[in-house]
């Protein structure tokens, strides 16, 4: 009987073990549903936002073809010249309570909240995504060099974390935002480059453990090479670290751009969550709550749903800690 | 002739939209009990204040410190307080100058027997405050030439007094400035005589000295307090400075020196016809100041402002964007609620103007050595002149604001009260950006849409809506308008070194006369001087200098309006608006006139504590909206 044959008979993967154990649970399952409910809000805003900005957009040579395709996709020239929804304005109509036309009333300059909101998750989602993208493979590389290796290797690498660790996170990324000036790519840098030093001292710690286990052992005397058993043998053993780092930290990421865009370095123009509380908090008691109100809703609902979320595949993924609690 | 940035020109444009929350004179101040120790039926004006950066007047260059600084210095001369038109009547001067017939001797008399405040840098006199000699005002305005003191006002004197501008290189020598060295100029006849020469005549010299950079300064405090005078203040003026913590809290207390030297200042009794009628004349010879203690607090939070307002713990207050439509009715009158409490309203168009303005330097809207090339920039300028919506502007600072169509308010002479050239009209501007070599806004010659970064001096909300305003204008037309937010110091140096393409800025004026505008224009008072557009026209700059010189007349007026149309064509700046200043004021304020310069009429203020008090039993626990 082969392994396959036997997983199919008798076991389940530790995935999919996982997987049934957050299916059991209701909140897990509910924190899901809001995740994915925001993540298709994203899309949506994603896909408004290049409808009417992909063709005033200027890409290199290289990317033009794709332009091409993304505004046939998207039929961009049925709206060209007109205002994306979450820019019109209508100064007869500002100050607007929640009503049929506008689910989330309208601000000082008469813009949908809604449409603003949207545009604000997909923001944050750009922030979560982008930021992860920098900073894991930074964690995951360093961690599973440090780890493995040993010796000087892992010294430079531990006293180059340890620095980073140093670092304020917030006087980082202000100073990044001086460097190459405001906006969201300041931020993407900033909190990408300062927040993967948890996850590498995880990884390290992790490679470090198994790297005397017998499949390494045995995988080094069959002769692969450094690179095949870090990243073929011992990576996706640890994977599930990634996963619950990556689920953690993306609430955290999203948290950072609307402190930083509430204090006026993030987002400049772009409707952000942390601009649109910093202007709502103003008349928020002249007695325009919504938009502080929903917005404020929006982004307890995807922190708290991504931590719930988060704690519930630690619980899962992690067998040890699953152990120690039971 | 070059000239420093305009001494107010900072606060305005520093919170551009913000100064119409803090509206000019309710920072004279207001207030309420702060909790220390005074004395039963003491006058206390509370008030709020913006961030003061120091009390020595050659270095104040925004509003709220000169604001603090006049209430402790005085000048030669002052405002008259209820006259209009403004004029300008003796304060430490006996009476007005002698004026020679051809314009250039001025010869004041300094009044016998005021004196300094008591202070510890007196120390001859045991701390005793010093009689003011005529020597004060040499030495005063001496420091304000003075390289090493960095005065923000030295444009007010350049190349005016004789000799002073040869004091001034002198005193770039790294070794400290000679202030005994004699300035042709400037020089006291006797120990109570000031005599003025002036290089050509100065029309606008008595209103400059009305300005804290012509106040006294005793030697004496200088040379004690060194860097330190900043924050130790000592001045003839009607209060003195009890207390201040920076961004926190400032107090005045009357001068105790006015009393025990007999120096008597009296309540104006003349003033326009309608002054009596609202009573402003009911203390008309009563005796200065008639408050007596000032309090003020730096109260950034709008929303905290108008609570304290409310609640009665501040005399005055402005009125936030997003408080409008709970205060003042459709109708452009206060709501039932605050008329019940007897707040009342000032409603006056003031003297400044707010613009967009552009770079000549850039390469893509300004000035150019090409013919043609210059001529398209032009009409890309003009062309985004006539897409600015003003009407939507309007409504979107609920009114209170007058569309600019030139340089020069309206209160001064030269202002046109007829059409702008370039209104705002769509068709004009689609029409104009394609003669520019835009056609729908996208460059002929790249097929690239047009995009404009415009500076910002501040990033609020308030600012980011209006700019998000704005870039929907330019967007009707083609143009895609993006906005670089800076803090006040970062914008000021953009401006200085001439990165900007586009900014934001307003312009308050330091006397009623359209020249203090219409320099703005002058080539060589281009940045780092204030014309910050760094605009250059040989026309302008003729016309400039000849007015410079020239008495009020009508043939000046008739070159000011001539300038005025230059300007407008050649569009340099978007002429945005004209704000109004919008002020409440509690019933218990009295001799309270708006002024476009209100600086040292504290001392007027009188408050009706008896109606205070009455009002606080009556609203001061009540909801402001019930």
């Amino acid at each position: 009987m082969s392994i396959e044959d036997n997983k199919k008979k008798h076991g389940k993967t530790l995935y999919a073990d996982a997987w049934s154990s957050i299916r059991r649970d209701k909140l897990s399952m509910a924190s899901l549903v809001v995740i994915v409910f925001f993540m298709l809000t994203a899309l949506y805003g994603t896909c408004i936002y290049w409808r009417y900005n992909i063709i005033d957009a200027e890409s290199p040579q290289m990317l033009k073809p794709l332009k091409v395709v993304v505004e046939k996709v998207l039929m961009a020239d049925r709206v060209k010249g007109q205002v994306a929804p979450y820019q019109r304005q209508d100064l007869d109509n500002r100050y607007m309570s929640p009503s049929v036309s506008h689910v989330m009333g309208t601000d000082s300059l008469g813009r949908d909240v809604f449409q603003r909101l949207v545009q604000g998750s997909r923001i944050a989602f750009q922030v979560g995504v982008i930021t992860s993208l920098i900073a894991i493979p930074i964690a995951v590389l360093l961690g599973c060099i440090a780890g493995y290796f040993g010796g000087w290797v892992d010294d430079v690498i531990v006293w180059l974390y340890s620095t980073f660790a140093c670092m304020p996170t917030l006087l980082f990324i202000i100073s990044i935002s001086m460097v190459i000036g405001k906006g969201l790519t300041g931020v993407y840098i900033g909190i990408g480059f300062t927040t993967w030093v948890h996850l590498c001292r995880l990884i390290r710690g992790e490679v470090m453990k198994r790297k005397d286990q017998t499949y390494v052992r045995a995988a080094q005397v069959l002769g692969y090479s450094h690179a095949r058993i870090i990243f073929r043998h011992i990576l996706p053993n640890i994977m599930h670290i990634i996963i619950i780092n990556f689920s953690l930290r993306f609430p955290s990421a999203i948290q950072t751009e609307v402190i930083l865009s509430f204090l006026g370095i993030g987002a400049q123009s772009e409707p952000s969550w942390g601009l649109m509380i910093n202007s709502a908090r103003f008349r928020l008691w002249y007695g325009v709550w919504w938009e502080l109100t929903f917005t404020t809703l929006a982004i307890l609902a995807i922190v708290l749903a991504f931590n719930l979320l988060g704690d519930a595949l630690r619980d899962a993924l992690d067998p040890r800690l699953r152990e120690v609690e039971r | 002739m070059k000239r420093n940035n305009n001494a107010f020109a900072s606060p305005t444009t520093v919170g551009l939209f913000s100064l119409l929350s803090m509206v000019l004179f309710c920072l004279s101040g207001c207030g309420h009990n702060d909790g220390s120790v005074m004395a039963e039926n003491e006058m206390v004006y509370s008030g709020v204040t913006t961030r003061i950066r120091g009390f020595d007047p050659v270095k104040a260059g925004d509003v709220s410190s000169a604001m603090a600084i006049s209430k402790i210095y005085e000048g030669l001369v002052q405002y008259s307080y209820l006259e209009r038109p403004y004029k300008v009547i003796p304060n430490l001067a006996e009476s007005m100058p002698d004026i020679s017939e051809d314009g250039l001797v001025y010869t004041f008399k300094i009044r016998n027997g005021l004196f300094f405040q008591d202070d510890p840098c007196f120390g001859k006199s045991n701390g005793k405050g010093r009689e003011l000699t005529a020597e004060d005002f040499v030495y005063s305005i001496k420091r304000v030439a003075d390289v090493k003191n960095q005065s923000t006002g030295y444009w007010v004197y350049n190349n005016r007094i004789v000799g002073l501008d040869d004091f001034r290189d002198k005193s770039k020598d790294p070794e400290s400035t000679d202030y005994d060295s004699i300035v042709e100029g400037l020089t006291a006849l006797d120990r109570y005589t000031l005599q003025i020469r002036l290089v050509a005549p100065y029309p606008q010299l008595l209103w400059v000295l009305t300005m804290h950079y012509g106040y006294a300064v005793p030697r004496e405090a200088v040379s004690h307090y060194g860097g330190e005078f900043l924050n130790n203040p000592v001045g003839t003026g009607p209060f003195v400075l009890e207390d201040w913590v920076r961004n926190y809290c400032v107090k005045f207390v009357r001068n105790p020196k006015w009393s025990e030297s007999g120096r008597i200042e009296l309540y104006p009794s003349v003033g326009e016809e309608k002054d009596r009628a609202s009573g402003l004349l009911d203390d008309a010879g009563k005796a200065v100041p008639i408050i007596d203690r000032i309090v003020q607090y730096v109260i950034s939070d709008p929303s905290t402002q108008w609570l304290k307002f409310v609640t009665g713990g501040l005399e005055s207050s402005a009125i936030s964007r997003d408080n409008w439509d709970a205060v003042i009715s459709p109708g452009g009158g206060l709501t039932e609620s605050l008329k019940k409490r007897g707040i009342r309203l000032n409603k006056q168009p003031s003297l400044n103007v707010f613009y967009v303005g552009f770079n000549m330097n850039d390469p893509v809207v300004g000035m150019s050595e090409n013919k043609a090339k210059d001529l398209g920039h032009k009409k890309l300028r003009q062309a985004l002149t006539c897409a600015f919506n003003s009407e939507t502007w309007i409504k979107f600072w609920n009114g209170r604001i007058i569309r600019a169509k030139g340089p020069i308010p309206p209160g001064v002479a030269g202002f046109k009260d007829e059409p702008a050239q370039y209104p705002y009209d769509l068709d004009k501007a689609t029409k104009l950006l394609a003669e520019a070599g835009y056609p729908d806004g996208v460059s002929a010659e790249t097929g690239k849409r047009l995009r404009l970064t415009v500076e910002l001096g501040s990033a609020d909300p308030q600012t980011r809506e209006a700019i998000d305003l704005m870039s929907s204008f330019f967007r009707e037309i083609g143009v895609l308008l993006e906005a670089s937010y800076n803090n006040w110091p970062t914008f000021l140096q953009k401006m200085e070194r001439r990165q900007c393409q586009l900014y934001r800025l307003g312009w308050i004026a330091d006397y009623p006369d359209a020249e203090n505008f219409l320099q703005l224009f002058y080539g060589p008072n281009s940045s780092p001087g204030p014309n910050h557009s760094n605009y250059e026209s040989p026309e302008i700059d003729k016309l400039y200098e000849m007015i410079r010189t020239m008495n009020d007349t009508h043939e000046r007026t008739a070159i000011y309006r001539k300038m005025a149309d230059i300007v407008e064509e050649d569009a340099p700046w978007i002429f945005t608006d004209h704000p109004m200043s919008f002020g409440l004021h509690h019933s218990w304020v009295k001799n309270y006139k708006h002024h476009d310069f209100p600086y040292g009429m504290t001392k007027y203020r009188k408050l009706d504590l008896v109606m205070r008090e009455e009002w606080q039993r009556n609203y001061g626990k009540k909801h402001w909206r019930e």
